[in-house]
């Protein structure tokens, strides 16, 4: 738990020194502007570490399932040698990949000794852990952060990520394209216009999701105003009492978090609410829309065409 | 007999009473929207049959108050009395201003119950009820094991009880701790629950508890004149015609059956057991007859307090109603011991 509250913290700090400053590029490969980078590239990272990978990687570790995801996106999946584990599920033949999670308080990082021996020339990672990332990189491990507020920054994340693997090429056309269906998944949005939603992480507590994230940046591209925007936390726990009196017309939510629309409109006070009176509950992937990676375009037009504005 | 300081008594019951009438109207009317107390009267006029329905209310707010808010106060006045008697009859039982409900295990041995299930994935199985019923198993069997270990033949040591208390805890702890080590999104849901909270919780939760609120109530008023004369010490109460050991006994059972309710409800929140009999002691003094009606007072008024600030102080977004209490009563408690230190000294 530790871990993930200093890892939401880092995270907290990092945004606000992003949103402080006047956006310097993230990150900036030495090797010139030609996309064909060539090694070594040092680039700076989400946790402010400076990393250079000398040489083309090929012992990839991915140490989240969306980093997993980008990597077999970049046609890099031979390269894979180890995952975080069991959530690394897409595609199918990570699920192959050995594990190398399981360690510490919460089952949360990854064990020191089975990433050693995996020898990887490079290790993708999301914030949180500054401990067992230190522990690595003391034993010689490029441990690489990478963070996406909101698409945008995924984007230039997958670009970065191409630039370290010698994949730089694949990551632009990736990028590219997915820039390209957002676009005009948002502007069928805007012509639509902005329909008024409720995103739910987890219930009970109520917990939903801040202006700062990642997921109510899908939800504003897929034409929805979340009533969430005056949160001041990322996952704030949210009051029934103001979502009643908000009334959104669409409630999100994932099968991780309700096994049904008809559990939703059971609880005490949910009846009110018009997206659940008027049976505008959507139910969408939460792998699509909470790892950042490059199905959340598949997400993205799930909730589009879930909000109608598709 | 006669009572000195019978007057003011009956003023500082008034005082209580009229400080938690006003708190509940205010905790009624304030959060995300406001609604005037004229509006609720109205309100439950017509739900209740008197009048027709109130113009000028919209169905937001009338859901709002009739499923939200007012299940949330009661809850919070429940829960309040439940602690704040469980705490008098631990701190009664054990002689001991500084016991409450935790010190024999039952905050833990609730946190153990409701873990398990939320971790099985019955976090809103029956409308939060599968975690409430486990909270309330685990608290009792924690209470009849701490009992039956502290236990030598008919009566019971406290010293031993207590002991007996923080070892179990301890072992809990740890159990509990290699549950959570097996769940995933559920950690919200534990989390939730170990820092207590009164959010989603509806009319079923508050129908639940009332019964074992007012048969615990019942039985601390019964308690209450042995639990004067066990003050002055075992013997003392055994040679006055008390049967020590069955007090204990039923000072355990009704003690327990409170805490657990409030707990299985609410999760666990600290520091309302331990504080509101101390501090209304202070206030009414050590006879235990009239400790209780203004614990029953007090308690509601401190959790419903509490329970307002969570939910306003970062509006809309919520605070753990444990981390309130127990940062806004850790403090205050603090200072009473300095204050009354101070007072001491000043007499002496």
């Amino acid at each position: 738990m530790i871990h993930r509250l200093i890892g939401g913290i880092a995270a907290v700090l990092l945004l606000l020194a992003s949103c402080g400053e006047s956006a310097p590029p993230r990150s900036a490969p030495t090797g010139g502007s030609s996309p064909v980078a060539a090694f070594p590239v040092t680039i700076t990272d989400d946790d402010g570490v400076d990393v250079t990978i000398d040489a083309e990687p090929h012992r990839i570790v991915t140490f989240a399932p969306s980093m997993t995801e980008i990597v077999y996106a970049l046609g890099l999946g031979d390269r894979l040698v180890g995952v975080s584990g069991p959530f690394d599920d897409y595609p199918a033949a990570a699920k192959d990949v050995e594990e190398v999670g399981g360690a510490g308080d919460f089952g949360v990082d990854p064990t020191i000794e089975k990433v050693v021996s995996l020898e990887p020339d490079l290790f993708l990672t999301i914030p949180g852990g500054d401990q067992w990332k230190q522990r690595l990189r003391d034993l010689d491990i490029p441990v690489v952060t990478l963070h996406a507020d909101d698409l945008d920054d995924l984007l230039g994340d997958i670009e970065t990520t191409g630039e370290l693997t010698g994949a730089a090429e694949e990551a632009q056309l990736l990028a590219q394209r997915m820039r390209a269906e957002a676009d005009a998944i948002a502007k069928s949005a805007q012509e639509v216009g902005p329909i008024t939603c409720f995103f739910e992480v987890y219930y009970p507590p109520l917990t939903t999701v801040g202006p700062h994230t990642f997921i109510f940046d899908l939800l504003e591209r897929a034409g929805c105003d979340p009533v969430t925007d005056a949160a001041k936390t990322d996952y704030p726990e949210w009051s029934v009492d103001a979502l009643v009196d908000e009334g959104p017309e669409v409630y999100v939510v994932t099968p991780e978090s309700a096994t049904s629309v008809a559990a939703v409109a059971k609880r005490p006070g949910f009846g009110a609410i018009p997206a659940i009176e008027d049976g505008r509950v959507v139910l969408v992937n939460g792998d699509l829309v909470t790892r950042a990676g490059p199905r959340v375009i598949q997400g993205l037009r799930q909730l589009a065409e879930a909000l109608g504005t598709a | 007999m006669t009572r000195p300081g019978a007057r003011r008594f009956r003023r500082t019951i008034l005082i209580l009473a009229v400080a938690l009438v006003v708190t509940v109207l205010i905790a009624v009317a304030v959060g995300a929207v406001w609604i005037a107390p004229g509006t609720t009267l109205r309100v439950l006029g017509w739900k209740l049959g008197f009048t027709g329905h109130p113009d000028g209310v919209d169905r937001a707010t009338e859901v709002i108050l009739l499923q939200l808010r007012l299940p949330r106060v009661a809850l919070a006045v429940l829960v309040g009395a439940a602690l704040g008697l469980s705490g008098m009859l631990f701190q009664g039982l054990f002689r001991n201003p500084l016991a409450d409900p935790a010190v024999i295990g039952v905050s833990s041995g609730a946190a153990l119950g409701a873990i398990v299930v939320i971790v099985l994935g019955g976090a809103s199985l029956a409308g939060g009820l599968a975690v409430s019923g486990a909270a309330f198993i685990g608290a009792f069997l924690t209470t009849f094991l701490v009992y039956g270990i502290a236990r030598v033949g008919p009566s019971v040591q406290v010293t031993t009880l207590l002991l007996a208390g923080i070892a179990v805890a301890a072992t809990i702890s740890a159990l509990m701790s290699v549950v959570m080590s097996f769940s995933g999104e559920q950690i919200r849901s534990i989390y939730f629950w170990l820092l207590g909270g009164l959010g989603a919780r509806g009319w079923n939760s508050v129908v639940v508890v009332v019964p074992f609120v007012v048969a615990g109530a019942g039985a601390t008023l019964l308690l209450a004149r042995d639990m004067n004369l066990v003050s002055l010490g075992e013997e003392r109460a055994s040679q006055l015609g008390v049967e020590v050991a069955s007090f204990k006994r039923r000072s355990i059972a009704a003690g327990a059956l409170l805490a657990a309710a409030a707990v299985s409800v609410a999760g666990v929140i600290g520091f309302v057991g331990l504080m509101t009999p101390h501090l209304l002691r202070l206030l009414v003094g050590a006879d235990h007859r009239r400790l209780l009606p203004a614990v029953l007072l007090g308690g509601p008024l401190f959790v419903v307090l509490a329970d307002l600030a969570a939910r306003t102080v970062l509006a809309p977004e919520e605070l753990p109603l444990g981390a309130v209490t127990a940062l806004v009563g850790a403090p205050f408690f603090l200072w009473l011991l300095r204050h009354e230190r101070g007072r001491a000294a000043g007499v002496a």
